[in-house]
């Protein structure tokens, strides 16, 4: 099993960064995100907590000897459940691949939340676990690391996409007051 | 705006999305709870489900609840009580 972890911290307070989210994609860094569909959400009136389930569709193309272990298109499909509670100031999103799922799991968990010390910013932190499956036996070390490596380029071209949408949120902002 | 996974869902989605977007910001974060945008959800995921039954994605979805329930995983209490933005 291979893990990643990572930090970041946004100088936008949380509530912009949580409306930014849900307008990350489609953005010119991360080409790779084809499709975002809503498929539930739920608003518990007592908590004011919202819950959602999206489904990400993935186009990336992927190396010849990967293609080979994984007999895969390059189409993937990630379930994603993320939790809102405005008033703790945190989003934790958790997503998880639906396709390949014998051959590989990635599990990723992110969380946004408002800065201790500091309401202007916002805490980000993000992790993965990446595990093949026991059918992929002997290339099972080749396809974590491959995922591994991915997963991270992913994840800096995800934080530079969100940074310029955020960036963008702000100047709409600016220009409605 | 993002593009659904089924390219003649994508319209009804991203009405759904603007009225959800302007929802989350002048209602939910300043605390009001109360919904906006049901029917337009109603209408885009009655779209993006038919696409998935299309494409077998909804057998992995039904695969991938078993071990992570979507938070109301009675189906009956789901429908009755949803309240979707």
């Amino acid at each position: 099993m291979k893990f990643f972890k990572s930090t970041h911290e946004y100088s936008y307070e949380w509530n912009l960064v949580s409306a930014a989210q849900w307008q990350k994609y489609p953005n010119d860094e991360c080409p790779h995100v084809s499709h975002v569909d809503v498929l539930n959400r739920q608003l518990d009136p007592k908590t004011g907590v919202l819950t959602t389930e999206r489904l990400i569709t993935v186009d990336q193309n992927i190396p010849t000897i990967i293609k080979k272990i994984l007999g895969s298109t390059s189409t993937q499909y990630v379930r994603e459940i993320s939790i809102i509670d405005p008033q703790k100031k945190t989003l934790t999103m958790r997503s998880i691949n639906l396709t390949l799922c014998n051959l590989l799991s990635v599990e990723e968990t992110i969380v946004y939340h408002e800065h201790p010390d500091d309401k202007t910013k916002t805490q980000f932190t993000q992790q993965a676990a990446i595990k093949a499956g026991s059918l992929v036996s002997g290339w099972s070390s080749v396809l974590e690391e491959f995922s591994l490596r991915r997963f991270k380029q992913n994840a800096d071209v995800g934080r530079a996409g969100f940074n310029k949408v955020l960036e963008r949120f702000v100047v709409m902002a600016e220009a409605k007051e | 705006m993002s593009s659904s996974v089924g390219a003649n869902c994508t319209e009804l989605k991203q009405k759904y999305d603007s009225c959800f977007n302007k929802w989350y910001s002048e209602k939910f974060l300043k605390g009001d709870t109360t919904s906006d945008c049901e029917d337009l959800f109603k209408d885009y995921r009655a779209c993006v489900m038919s696409t998935l039954k299309e494409k077998g994605i909804d057998k992995l979805l039904d695969d991938s609840r078993k071990e992570a329930p979507f938070p109301s995983t009675d189906q009956q209490k789901q429908e009755g009580a949803e309240k979707t933005a």
